[in-house]
């Protein structure tokens, strides 16, 4: 077994709402290998994306640990948080969430911009390349298909070389030829970059694709299927 | 400073984007800017005009006043030594037609050979004074006031008759470059030589005339030593001495308070566009939450995210204060050809950098404050709400860094209004009244919408419709009840103001005023004018005290500009004030403390002061006044204090004293009558036919002049608040247009379940018509408040409810939120409805 990234340990999560506390998560604990892929999979309402969002440090835990490369996210204040993601999280959403008044260039080079890369634009370059779109550089979204626009967002979450990256139905807006170009561009970066990745899908052919396919029923784990 | 240089550059992208929501932000910015850059500019204008042409409107480096004497000759031989002198003499007359017809209080004016020192005097027709003032063919010469051309029905060539003398009307005075130096004037001008007037008879022992002697100093030689000099070479001679510096007192002191007011005005009309300013901001960053949250998974702390949005409203804001700044500057250049109507003093123009640079640091701080809290709550948009594709609304309260920057920029506000006003009382006062009234809208806006939620489901559906909509989430209630409000509120505040001050001037107190002043009766005539009058039965209350001049000139033994005055009490110390004798407490006066001096005394000098001014000079019984009568300093105590009403015109001194020994003093006779208005005529040339030395002076003239002056001054206080008004305006335009989408989507649903137009027409305007109705009730409220304060506590005058003057304003207001809004939602009714529902 290789190293552990991620730890969860009794991991709960419960969100307030107008008709009462709602658990969101009880009680899942797991260990994912670092430079491994995990696919998340189960019913709507299930707990996928809050679990998600827990590993990426954009919900806080009411009970348990989350730990991601050696750091307890608990422990951590919201600009420390925001600080771990830059430099060791990527998100890919289902609806790309690119900066609509920055260029493909621009929106791939934020996070390395936010961490006071000086090469912060080289590096952006060579990413927006590396997906096949180092001639769209100046384009703004509103100028770039969905499947570019998530090649963009893809590139962007690849650029400060995360340790883990998270993806939250990558192909959910896309059809379907584009859909699997982008999902084949997932792999390929990830194995290129070693980083552990953990995918939300509802289809269950994409998931078998994974090392490890974590079942969330009712805010915790049905086994796990290798 | 990596982190600011970061957020500059990311607010420069994002100010790639749309910026349409932001012409009601630039438009609030704008107008409130140019409002008050433009007072400033206007003030700075006039404020030049008065130190460039200081020497001209005193007419003279330094001017020396003597009430009922003139300088004696040793007087005369000191100043002519010390530099050039110019003499001129200055009271009030009676000017007749030569058919004993027609007659005129005029404000006569002999000058001498060396007149003006400074400027220059133009007449019409072009011609040198000398020529239109001096003797021709055994005839004077008068220059005259247009005015009296008219009033008097005569032409150039005509005579007049002043006094005992005969004067041809030689020209018209277009152009008198020291007219306010003479204070307030109730008549038109008539300016003959000083030569000429013993021919008029009016100059005997207690006429009230004052000779000025102005002086060109030799080059170099310094006023104050001048001033100094002379103290100690006449220490008794009672001069009222003015340098240029001082040249108009009066007159600066009204400019002075009117800049402030006008821009505390102005300042309204920026706050009030300030909630159109957090409005826009807050529809704008309603579209950036996405790009927010985006940020924040990126790993962008709060700092950075609320430094971008923040610069990026900034640069914005500059953008609408340059605009304002611009539009401010050029605003006296506008005022200029209507300035000489109402100033005596001509403005200069150019661009002054002080005013326009408050300007726009109250456009900054005014931005920052209001700015900062949306961008803060907009900043607490959580990350995670990515994940839902669903924008979750910020919470409530914005951070502690926008609260902290939003709570400096409010100190920061509050400072500079007070750092720069002339009167910190009434600059503490208006924030203090600002921030209520805010708080007072906001939470009347609260109040409504809970009502209306509260208000349970009205039978009508129109009503239940446009109920639901006064508090649904992201309604604009609030910001259009406050801004809207506000500026009612100024507009009420200030009509009332007007129409109290009116009311007062025109009717109430015309109705316990005397029609005439009647001065300069001899002691020898008095018998015969009494006889005179008792012999007109519609003359009555007849009423006539001695009146001599004088200057105070210490307060409990300290030089009366060392003494404290305050600011309310310093016309009593400016120039000289008439004052008077009696042996008994005057009629129409009430005692207020301290005992009166038996009919019989004799002992050391008493006085008898007015409360008001005891007050502003900390003096109370007990305490010493010295004033200066025909060049003899005259001390006396304080035995009691008198209230005065001043307002109604009746024969008032501020200081009567016990008879000794004034009444042995050089004196005239002051006497005041009432007649029906058909009968003033006939008094006044009864009086002034038997007695040619004695001036009428008629109360309503007086009164014109006063409601003129008012007049002028609440059509320049109505033009800056309905600039505030007009902020308002542009705060319900933007709300109206930042809902219109909303309106549209709702039009369409509803006729898609079957309402008609005019149901979805009625509930819109029942919508609006209730915010309309609940601002203006609210303003109506505040504004009557405001103005009852500033009446009664400000300027002492009685406070009636003017309800037709609110009435009016309120349905205005009414009806303009009803049109407004109708007019932004037309469009919604004939909008499709398959575009909407096809995105569904």
């Amino acid at each position: 077994m290789g190293r552990v990234l991620i730890r969860l340990d009794n991991l709960r999560l419960t969100l307030a709402s107008a008709a009462g506390p709602v658990n969101v998560l009880r009680g899942i604990s797991l260990e994912i290998e670092e430079g491994s892929t995990v696919g998340l999979v189960g019913p709507s309402g299930s707990g996928k994306s809050t679990l998600m969002m827990a590993l990426g440090g954009l919900e806080r835990a009411s009970a348990g640990t989350i730990e991601i490369a050696g750091c307890d996210l608990n422990a951590l204040d919201e600009d420390a948080l925001a600080r771990f993601r830059r430099d060791n999280i990527g998100i890919v959403f289902q609806s790309f969430h690119l900066v609509p008044t920055m260029t493909a260039l621009e929106n791939v080079a934020l996070p390395l911009e936010l961490a006071g890369r000086k090469n912060a634009f080289d590096i952006a370059r060579a990413g927006l390349e590396a997906v096949g779109l180092g001639a769209r550089l100046a384009h703004y979204p509103a100028q770039l298909s969905g499947g570019e626009q998530q090649r963009v967002a893809i590139a962007r979450a690849f650029a400060a070389r995360p340790k883990l990256l998270l993806a939250d139905e990558p192909t959910g807006n896309l059809d379907g030829a584009t859909g699997k170009q982008v999902i084949d561009l997932l792999f390929r970066l990830h194995r290129e970059s070693g980083a552990t990745f953990l995918l939300i899908t509802h289809d269950t052919e994409l998931a078998r694709r994974c090392d490890k396919i974590l079942t969330l029923v009712d805010g915790a784990l049905d086994g796990a299927t290798a | 400073m990596t982190g600011l240089a970061l957020a500059a550059r990311l607010a420069r992208r994002e100010l790639r984007g749309n910026l349409r929501g932001f012409a009601v932000f630039l438009a609030c910015l704008t107008l409130g800017v140019a409002v008050i850059a433009a007072v400033g500019s206007l003030s700075a204008a006039v404020n030049a005009g008065l130190k460039t042409d200081a020497r001209a409107l005193l007419g003279g480096d330094v001017e020396l006043q003597l009430a009922q004497r003139a300088a004696s000759p040793e007087e005369r031989r000191y100043l002519a030594a010390t530099g050039a002198v110019s003499e001129v003499t200055r009271l009030r007359a009676m000017a007749v037609r030569p058919d004993d017809e027609a007659r005129s209080l005029i404000e006569l004016k002999a000058v001498d050979g060396a007149y003006p020192l400074y400027g220059t005097i133009d007449l019409t027709p072009q011609q040198p004074l000398s020529r239109a003032l001096g003797n021709a063919n055994g005839a004077w010469g008068a220059a005259i006031a247009q005015s009296l051309l008219d009033r008097l029905k005569l032409r150039l060539g005509d005579t007049i008759r002043i006094g005992q003398g005969r004067f041809v009307l030689r020209a018209v005075i277009a152009h008198e470059p020291d007219s306010v130096s003479g204070g307030f004037e109730l008549g038109p001008r008539v300016m003959i030589a000083q030569a000429a007037l013993g021919s008029t008879g009016l100059i005997v022992p207690g006429t009230l005339v004052e000779h000025a002697y102005r002086l060109r100093l030799p080059g170099g030689r310094d006023v104050p030593g001048f001033v100094t000099a002379l103290g100690q070479r006449f220490p008794e001679a009672g001069w009222r001495i003015r340098s240029f510096a001082d040249a108009a007192p009066s007159l600066q002191q009204l400019l002075d308070r009117l800049t402030v007011f006008l821009t505390l005005v102005g300042l309204t009309a920026l706050l009030v566009g300030g909630v159109g300013i957090g409005n826009a901001v807050e529809s704008y960053l309603r579209e950036k939450v996405a790009t927010i949250a985006t940020l924040k998974c990126l790993g962008a702390p709060l700092r950075l995210v609320f430094a971008t949005y923040l610069f990026q409203i900034l640069v914005l804001s500059l953008a609408g204060i340059g605009l304002g700044l611009v539009l401010g500057a050029l605003a006296p250049y506008g005022a200029v050809p209507f300035l000489p109507a109402v100033l005596p003093v001509e403005a200069r123009l150019a661009v002054y950098p002080a005013p326009l640079l408050l300007a726009a640091a109250y456009g900054l701080l005014a931005t920052l404050v209001f700015a900062s809290w949306p961008i803060g709550i907009a900043c607490q948009t959580r990350p995670a709400s990515l994940f839902r594709n669903l924008v979750e609304p910020p919470r409530a309260r914005p951070g502690r860094l926008a609260a902290t920057t939003a709570a400096l920029a409010a100190a920061g506000l509050a400072a500079l209004v007070l750092a720069t006003a002339a009167d910190r009382v009434v600059a503490l006062w208006f924030i203090l009244g600002a921030a209520v009234a805010l708080a007072l809208f906001r939470g009347a806006a609260w109040a409504i919408m809970r009502a209306a939620a509260l208000a349970g489901r009205p039978r009508v559906t129109v009503l239940r419709l446009a109920l639901a909509s006064l508090y649904r989430p992201g309604a604009a209630t609030g910001s259009i009840v406050a801004s809207l409000g506000l500026g009612l509120a100024v507009l009420v505040a200030v009509a009332l103001v007007h129409g109290n001050l009116m009311r007062e001037i025109g009717e109430s107190v015309p109705q316990r005023a005397p029609s005439f002043f009647f001065i300069d009766i001899q002691p020898s005539q008095i018998a015969a004018f009494d006889r005179l009058l008792a012999g007109m039965p519609a003359v009555s209350d007849v009423h006539q005290v001695p009146s001599l001049r004088g200057r105070i000139t210490a307060l409990n033994g300290v030089p009366v500009e060392r003494a404290f005055v305050g600011p309310d009490a310093r016309w009593a110390t400016r120039s000289d004030r008439g004052l008077t004798y009696a042996t008994s407490l005057p009629p129409g006066s009430r005692l207020a403390e301290g005992q009166w001096w038996p009919a019989d005394y004799k002992g050391p000098p008493l006085v008898s002061f007015a409360a008001d001014l005891a007050r502003g000079m900390k003096l109370k019984i007990g305490d010493t006044i010295t004033v200066n009568v025909l060049g003899r300093d005259l001390t006396a105590t304080i035995a009691n204090l008198r209230e005065i009403d001043w307002s109604s015109l009746n024969i008032n001194f501020a200081m009567v004293f016990s008879p000794e020994p004034l009444d042995e003093a050089p004196q005239s006779f002051i006497a005041t009558a009432r007649t029906p208005p058909a009968e003033e005529t006939a008094l006044e040339r009864a009086v002034t036919d038997a007695f040619p030395n004695v001036t009428a002076i008629p109360v309503k003239d007086a009164l014109a002049t006063l409601s003129s002056i008012v007049a002028a001054i609440a059509a320049a206080v109505r033009l800056t608040a309905a600039a505030t008004l007009a902020a308002g305006a542009l705060v319900l335009a933007g709300a109206i247009a930042a809902g219109r989408r909303r309106r549209i989507y709702d039009a369409v649903v509803l006729k898609v379940l079957g309402a008609s137009r005019p149901q979805i027409a009625g509930s819109f305007l029942i919508e609006y018509a209730l915010m309309g109705l609940a601002a203006s009730l609210l303003a109506a409220v505040i504004g009557s408040i405001a103005a009852y304060f500033l009446l009664t506590r400000v300027m002492h005058t009685p406070w009636d409810f003017l309800a037709g003057t609110v009435a009016v304003t309120t349905l205005a207001a009414t009806a303009f939120t009803l049109l407004a809004g109708f007019a932004g939602t037309w469009r919604a009714l004939g909008a499709k409805a398959a575009p909407f529902l096809r995105n569904e």
